[in-house]
């Protein structure tokens, strides 16, 4: 299958997040890599997934999950080697499968050769390709991001006898971007794997890159003209591809991002992720609503990305002190579930393993304006588990079946990079791919034709949207509009059954078909349009004037 | 319309937008577009301040305002639909309104209220008047809080008042169901009270609403409903409440609302404590306040020469109200002239009494009898203001304090009454 050439293919796109070493083990070695993960590809073709974006997967300490990157231009050995990546590319590729990967630019991991350079000596070319001070005081105030671990931004290095500027964990130096060789370097970097025939990238971190005294050292201009450089030098070079940003900001901020359609084509909207949840638990849109009008409008051919869960904890920084209170107390009663901002659980754990609040997220993650994003395992529901350490209690392995190591790898248990998930209600025995294969019921299959349906109208990651206001504040409901083609999402977000009146006056005269099984509603008249909903229960209709 | 609903359609969509809530606050309203919105504002900012995560929502029950009372209620929702009207507040905040259709009076705004609330299951409810305008966010915290927390079924308030403000509540409503029920509630016809949502459905239940007093004063029989009914009560400091000036027409009015539905109440639910027992102190949260001592301009003359020309003329009609004795001992006191007129405690409970008994007794219409009864509170009134006119705040509390004991006193006299044996 040829990979359509439409430039705007991230707004039909629906992502599927995985880490290599978490999704298959095909040599028996207790970890995941690329050959295990071309091997799983047809699972993923089937699911109806077009594009996956891969955590990073290069050589690294692993002291932050890979995100300590200790060379940019290889593939941990773990996961096997560059030529394996290219099968996998080739393989994803001839699926129609896209492939993002992640870049991080902000910093690397101090066994970094460069950083090994950098603090040699204070004369070293590469000396300033981080941000190195004498004290421990510059950029006072600038908040602290893993407050759970770090004290500080600066990092004493005893062999240079300087202090280094980290926004993340003390092993991950910050890069200068000051120094046009680090850009250069990066820009390097990035059309290595763009050669090799990645469509994207995740830049994580992007909102730290440049520091400024008296500043918060995030979203500064600066960071913006360094990457908006490197969008200019995509485009040039490698048109049709993607930049996506990790920026957990308001949405205000997130807005610079996406300049004039000349920086990046895609942002995370973290700030309406947690009120999803919110919304779910309050019984309540108006978290919803608030934080989407709020949203500032982005040029035509920018997008969103939206999400459920990640990789991450699900970040509370986003949110006013009353939300955050309220979000720990609903969702992290057991502080062992809280780390940094936020709280270190999956989908279904976090929405108590109710098949039909995991049901209604999706549908609202799969209407709502934007392109969604699906961790890996939640199409199946997988839990958690928090007795893990940092994040890695939503990294366990993929349960393909309910065999040995859940399907995941041939190796001895003991040997698996992560334990697998054993408990009664989400171990590998009771949740698992191929269990949930057999049954239409299953959650996987339902999902499998939720993303059906929404690949089957552009409206979903294209059309504008418009929010209906029913007076019942515990109904969600909009209007996805492209072109000709239109959709009514109505979204009851309580525990028990409603009764809603929408106004569809606009829409006189239209028969309302209900998107999943075809089912023809009666026409749209001058009266309130009367619906009736189930517990948690979403309504796609398509519009049609006939 | 449904036959025989309390709820119009449209109220009954709106509750049905509403849905589920936890807490369900009442404003009764009739022209109050001076005052309600002040005070619908302090409600809505008491529920964001001490009840951001609770399902509230505040329903407005009019007697059919001309002005914009109601539309100045319902501009105090919270929703998306508005938005920026509070971007902190957690939730929607539905602030609906009604008109009742039925009676301008009160007990049918109450009704709809506790309607509504057992509706929407409100686990706590209050009442707010709309002409407690002084009212502040933390009202609402004292009011709900016991209900909330402490599981308590009726909340009443106690207001900082002056020395002779609420003198019909402290010479006859509260002496008076103090004695009759045993309990010392302070204030037995509230302006703002609250009650639990048990309380409320208790209440719903009532073959009671068809009753043209309960129309008059149904907050008097909420207080008393909860006290015979075995509910726990609990009372909560509130502050000033400023003071509402009544004409003469009023005070029939007053008496209807509040005397009269406790002599109705009497007839339904005679106490059965026993006569002689002591008073239960009711809890009372919040910090205490001393009575105001600002000086009141009263017209003690006019009071004493309505008591005497109501006195006069009302004679035939007192006459089968009161025993002779009693009707003798009232019109030598007024013989004595102004300078000389005492209306003694005792004289004044054996008259409440005596009404009372000719309340229940029927001797002549109910209404009457509660009309017959204003001048002779005149003359109490104009004895309570001389006598208190250079007390403290203390002297006149110890004045209260031994009325409320001569009724206690005085109870095996209303039994014996009440028995017909008098």
């Amino acid at each position: 299958m040829a990979l359509p050439q439409d430039p705007l293919w991230y707004k039909d796109a629906i992502i599927y997040q995985v880490h290599v070493r978490t999704f298959y083990d095909s040599n028996g070695d207790g970890i995941g890599e690329f050959r295990g993960l071309a091997q799983k590809l047809d699972y993923l073709q089937e699911l109806g997934i077009t594009a996956i974006w891969l955590m990073p997967f290069f050589p690294s300490p692993l002291r932050d999950d890979g995100y300590d990157i200790a060379d940019y231009r290889s593939v941990h050995s773990s996961y096997g080697t560059l030529d394996d990546f290219k099968l996998f590319l080739d393989a994803a590729h001839q699926r129609g499968i896209r492939v993002i990967i992640e870049m991080v630019l902000n910093h690397t991991s101090d066994q970094h050769p460069w950083f090994q350079e950098s603090r040699s000596s204070r004369d070293n070319p590469r000396r300033d390709w981080y941000v190195w001070s004498e004290t421990d005081t510059k950029y006072h105030g600038v908040r602290i991001i893993f407050t759970d671990t770090e004290l500080s931004n600066w990092a004493w290095d005893p062999v240079s006898k300087e202090y280094y500027w980290h926004r993340f964990f003390s092993h991950q130096p910050d890069l200068n971007y000051d120094s046009p060789a680090v850009r250069e370097e990066m820009w390097d970097v990035m059309k290595f794997w763009l050669n090799m025939g990645v469509d994207g990238f995740r830049l994580d971190a992007v909102p730290y890159l440049v520091e400024r005294e008296g500043t918060s050292c995030e979203n500064l201009p600066e960071t913006h003209a360094v990457l908006k450089e490197l969008r200019a030098k995509l485009d040039r070079e490698f048109p049709g591809s993607m930049l996506l940003a990790e920026a957990n900001q308001w949405p205000a901020d997130l807005r610079p991002y996406f300049g004039n359609a000349d920086e990046f084509h895609m942002a995370f909207h973290f700030p309406l992720m947690p009120r999803m949840f919110m919304g779910l638990k309050l019984e309540d849109r108006k978290p919803i609503t608030e934080v989407l009008q709020q949203t500032p409008s982005i040029p035509d051919p920018c997008q969103w990305c939206l999400f459920l869960r990640n990789h991450d904890e699900l970040t509370l920084e986003m949110v006013t002190d009353m939300e955050r209170d309220y979000m720990y107390d609903e969702y992290a009663k057991d502080k062992s579930m809280r780390l940094n901002v936020g709280i270190r659980r999956r989908l279904a754990p976090l929405l108590d393993n109710d098949r039909r609040r995991i049901e209604l997220m999706n549908g609202l993650l799969l209407s709502l304006p934007g392109t969604p994003i699906i961790y890996y395992g939640d199409e199946i529901g997988m839990g958690d588990n928090v007795n893990l350490g940092d994040r890695n209690g939503v990294r366990t392995p993929m349960q393909w079946d309910g065999g040995w190591n859940g399907g995941f790898s041939s190796a001895d248990p003991e040997s698996l990079y992560s334990p697998i998930m054993l408990n009664p209600v989400y171990g590998y025995q009771a949740v698992n791919v191929h269990s949930q294969k057999r049954f239409d019921h299953s959650l996987l299959s339902w999902m499998k034709r939720i993303l059906r349906v929404r690949k089957s109208m552009p409206v979903f990651g294209r059309g504008s949207m418009e929010f209906l206001y029913p007076a019942n504040h515990r109904v969600l409901a909009y209007v996805r509009e492209l072109g000709k083609e239109r959709i009514l999402a109505v979204n009851n977000l309580s525990s028990s059954a409603q009764v809603v009146e929408l106004d569809l006056q606009r829409y006189k005269g239209d028969i309302l078909i209900e998107m999943f099984g075809k089912n023809i509603f009666p026409r749209v008249t001058d009266r309130p349009y009367l619906l009736t909903m189930g517990p948690y229960q979403f309504f796609w209709f398509r519009l049609r004037k006939i | 319309m449904a036959e025989e609903s309390i709820l119009t359609d449209d109220f009954l969509r709106e509750l049905m937008n509403v849905g589920e809530v936890d807490i369900l606050i009442g404003v009764p309203t009739l022209n109050d577009a001076a005052t309600v919105g002040q005070v619908v504002q302090s409600i809505r900012s008491g529920l964001l301040k001490y009840f951001p995560r609770q399902r509230s929502v505040i329903v407005n029950v009019d007697g059919g305002s001309r002005d914009s009372t109601q539309d100045i209620v319902r501009a105090a929702s919270i929703s998306d639909l508005a938005p920026g009207t509070n971007p902190s507040a957690l939730r929607t905040l539905h602030c609906i309104s009604t008109t009742h259709e039925r009676s301008t009076e009160n007990g049918t705004g109450l009704h709809t209220i506790v309607a509504a609330a057992d509706l929407v299951r409100a686990t706590i409810c209050g009442v707010i008047s709309p002409d407690s305008v002084s009212i502040e966010p933390e009202w609402i915290e004292r009011l709900l809080r016991p209900v909330s927390r402490d599981n308590v079924d009726m909340v009443t308030p106690i207001y900082r008042r002056n020395k002779f403000d609420g003198l019909l509540v402290r010479n006859l409503v509260y002496p008076m169901t103090r004695a009759l029920y045993c309990k010392q509630v302070r204030e037995p016809h509230p302006a703002d009270f609250a009650f639990s949502g048990r309380l409320a459905s208790f209440f719903l239940e009532q073959d009671i609403w068809s009753q043209a007093v309960i129309q008059n004063g149904a907050e008097t029989y909420f207080v008393i409903s909860a006290i015979t009914g075995g509910f726990r009560l609990t009372q909560s400091f509130l502050g000033s409440r400023p003071r509402v000036d009544h004409s003469s027409g009023d005070l029939v009015q007053a008496l209807r609302q509040s005397v009269g539905v406790l002599f109705w109440a009497l007839g339904k639910n005679f106490p059965t404590c026993p006569a002689n027992s002591a008073t239960e102190t009711i809890t009372a949260t919040g910090a205490d306040a001393e009575p105001s001592m600002e000086p009141v301009r009263v017209n003690r003359k006019r009071l004493y020469q309505m008591f005497v020309h109501g006195l006069e003329e009302l004679n035939p009609v007192l006459n089968s109200i009161l025993s002779a004795s009693t009707l003798a001992e009232l019109n030598q006191a007024a013989a004595t002239g102004e300078d000389r007129f005492q209306y003694s405690d005792d004289l004044w409970v054996r008259t409440v009494y005596e009404f009372a008994s000719a309340y229940h007794k029927e001797v002549i219409s109910p209404d009457h009898i509660i009309q017959a009864m204003a001048p002779l509170y005149r003359g109490k009134t104009y004895t309570f203001l001389v006598e208190n006119r250079d007390s403290s705040a203390g002297d006149v509390e110890n004045n209260v304090e031994n009325l409320c004991l001569t009724f206690e006193r005085l109870k095996p006299y209303l039994l014996e009454i009440w028995n017909g044996r008098k």
